[in-house]
């Protein structure tokens, strides 16, 4: 007996001390998840069944991967405003360059995966390299890539504009694996990526040292401007991709198909629990963070709630979850 | 001449210059912007902007201008307001939807409107100094919030701004909209005269510091919030007057154009630093980018590249020019 107590003791304090604030926040947000989940159940028979959890979870995917390379650059304390056009011009060249045909599909999807690194390489550069603020930077690019976009396409009027994403991309996208759309594997594969780099790898940890002090960082020996340069670039990279998963979900590209997801992948990041000046949170929160506004704004629109009222609700929510826990430190 | 007054005289030079290096620049791309759009309007009428034209300039700016101001005076506490956008758009609803064509209607909503932007901004000025939210945070929710109050009072695009109103605020015939600049540069000057305009700079350029010398930083960061709400208020009753009518979502827009004419101003993103006078100019340049792209014959479509482009352009000038302005130091 004597001797199991500070055993058990030690185990608690073990518990305790993996029970971080950072991870706290990673399990509100799940937690936020599954009340958000209850409540639409109780209010809407069969919200909560399988198949319209299935429907919310792959909607939150698409929020999901935008967010993941937001995270990236919100770890460091950046922004990436330049989401919606890489998403939206991502979108059009893979339709573009694929012409629909599964040939073309590799090459395609290759070339606009690129295309969101050429642009996130270039918003890397410009914060790093020229010290423009984040904020103007991707600003600038976004605009840069919607006039592009907008431009070479004749506003989605040119000829391949109209063409269907080829059935691969399609069929990676939308069909069951295991009785479960194959997207939801690609999501899960994400977060298992993205978990590894950032919590099991030296990159992660440097991402985390130049998010909580770059200048520490910088006399640490770190590189803090290539690190820098490298998430931004998975900034663009992430946007790319949801570009391609939506395109292949919907078929076929639309003007404007990115503009909601600057906004969401940055509340997902928040209600994620990652600290908007860099530093702390996990991907994991982020994913939680997905669903629950996914399944938030679900549940709005399941109540036939007037757009006026989704959107009061929807930054009521944003502002109690950041008075939960998104406060800054106690000063005089 | 001694040496030491050489010395002073010269280093106070020093000092002027980088001090209003922003402005200067700010002033600078206006300027070249301005010829910009002389030369291609020449080439293409083969003669200078008539009066309407530039009339037209001025009043289409006009709502920018004071969004560009409210969100001057947050961005120098090293803040961001992003509400503004819904801000406007509650503005220009509340205007389309009650105002008469009485001289009493008018002064009454405008005066209620620019309360409902006070309102608008205490609220996010209270969220960021005392429960001490992120203001890009806090503001990305206000903006959510104000955008479907937007859409409640004016569910479809519509409404009607009395034609007395547009000639007060934005007159097509004579240069109304002047007097107003000529008025906010005049609150601008006392501003920065008055204990609030020392306040909000100091506590921009180091929060501590500005504590341990007596600021209320909680306090003057709720004033700044306000500020950004009446201006962004005011924008949206020069929006009305210049559409005569009302969209619930005409204030989207400047939730970006406000923080691009801020940094075209020279307004420093870690704030404490910058200009509301450089903001104005970097306002009228946005919108002067505007037509200088359409009498280019720039295909429309890429007008957001050219924007976009000519953004970063002007803030990695402001950069290097700055860099370089330090180093002759």
């Amino acid at each position: 007996m004597s001797a199991e107590a500070p055993v058990a003791e030690a185990r608690g304090s073990a518990v305790a001390a993996w029970f971080t604030a950072d991870r706290r926040r990673v399990v509100y947000a799940f937690a936020a998840a599954v009340l958000v989940f209850v409540v639409g159940g109780i209010l809407k028979p069969g919200f909560a069944s399988r198949h319209s959890i299935e429907a919310i979870l792959v909607i939150a995917s698409f929020v999901g991967f935008v967010a993941a390379g937001q995270t990236f650059v919100v770890l460091i304390g950046g922004i990436d405003l330049s989401v919606p056009w890489v998403l939206n011009g991502a979108a059009i060249l893979l339709v573009t360059s694929s012409l629909g045909r599964d040939g073309r599909a590799l090459s395609a999807v290759a070339l606009t995966l690129g295309l969101g690194l050429t642009v996130g390489l270039v918003n890397g550069l410009g914060a790093a390299y020229l010290a423009v603020p984040a904020v103007v930077m991707t600003l600038g690019m976004n605009g840069v890539m919607e006039g592009l976009t907008l431009g070479l396409s004749k506003g989605l009027t040119c000829g391949a504009c109209a063409s269907y994403a080829p059935p691969a991309v399609r069929s990676a996208v939308r069909s069951d694996v295991l009785g479960v759309p194959a997207d939801l594997f690609l999501w899960l594969g994400i977060v298992v990526l993205v978990s590894f780099v950032l919590s099991w790898t030296t990159f992660g940890r440097r991402v985390y040292a130049t998010g909580n002090n770059a200048r520490a960082a910088f006399l640490a020996g770190i590189d803090v401007r290539i690190v820098t340069v490298v998430l931004y670039m998975l900034s663009g990279l992430f946007a790319a991709l949801a570009g391609i998963v939506l395109v292949g979900y919907s078929g076929q590209a639309a003007l404007g198909m990115g503009d909601p997801y600057l906004f969401q992948s940055i509340t997902a990041v928040v209600i994620g629990g990652v600290w908007i000046l860099g530093g702390r949170g996990h991907y994991l929160g982020v994913v939680a963070g997905s669903i629950t506004l996914i399944a938030l704004i679900s549940v709005l629109q399941a109540e036939n709630m007037p757009e006026y009222g989704r959107n009061i609700v929807y930054g009521v929510t944003i502002l109690v979850i950041l008075l939960l826990y998104g406060r800054g430190r106690q000063d005089h | 001449m001694s040496e030491a007054t050489a010395y002073r005289r010269q280093s106070r030079w020093r000092h002027f210059v980088i001090q209003s290096a922003p402005l200067l620049l700010a002033e600078t791309i206006l300027a070249l912007t301005l010829v910009a759009w002389l030369i291609f309007y020449y080439r293409q009428l083969d003669s200078l902007p008539t009066s309407f034209d530039w009339l037209t300039v001025l009043n289409t700016s006009m709502p920018l201008v004071f969004a560009a101001i409210g969100q001057s005076v947050v961005v120098l506490t090293r803040g961001l307001d992003l509400s503004i956008g819904g801000m406007i758009s509650i503005s220009v609803s509340l205007a389309a939807t009650h105002m008469g064509a009485s001289a009493g209607d008018m002064v009454l909503w405008t005066v209620l409107i620019l309360l409902a932007g006070a309102a608008g901004g205490l609220l996010n000025g209270l969220l960021v100094a005392y429960a001490r939210l992120q203001p890009i945070l806090v503001t990305l929710a206000t903006l959510s919030i104000y955008q479907g109050i937007a859409i409640k009072i004016l569910p479809q695009p519509g409404g009607q701004i009395p034609e007395a109103y547009t000639n007060i605020l934005t007159n097509p015939d004579e240069p109304t909209a002047l007097v107003f600049i000529a008025l906010v540069l005049g609150l601008w000057f006392v501003f920065r005269r008055v204990p609030f305009g020392v306040a909000i700079y100091a506590l921009g350029n180091d929060e501590e510091a500005a504590r341990a010398n007596g600021i209320r930083v909680r306090r003057t960061k709720v004033a700044a919030y306000v500020v950004s709400g009446v201006f962004a208020a005011a924008a949206g009753l020069f929006l009305g007057a210049t559409t005569t009518a009302g969209d619930a979502t005409g204030g989207d827009v400047f939730v970006l154009t406000s923080i691009a004419a801020v940094v075209l101003g020279g307004v420093s993103f870690f704030g404490g630093r910058g200009s509301a006078v450089g903001s104005i100019c970097g306002a009228f340049a946005l919108t002067l980018v505007v037509n200088v792209l359409f009498f280019a014959h720039i295909d429309p479509l890429y007008q957001s590249f050219y924007q976009g482009l000519f953004l970063i352009t002007a803030v990695v000038l402001g950069t290097l020019v700055g860099r370089l302005a330090r180093g002759r130091t």
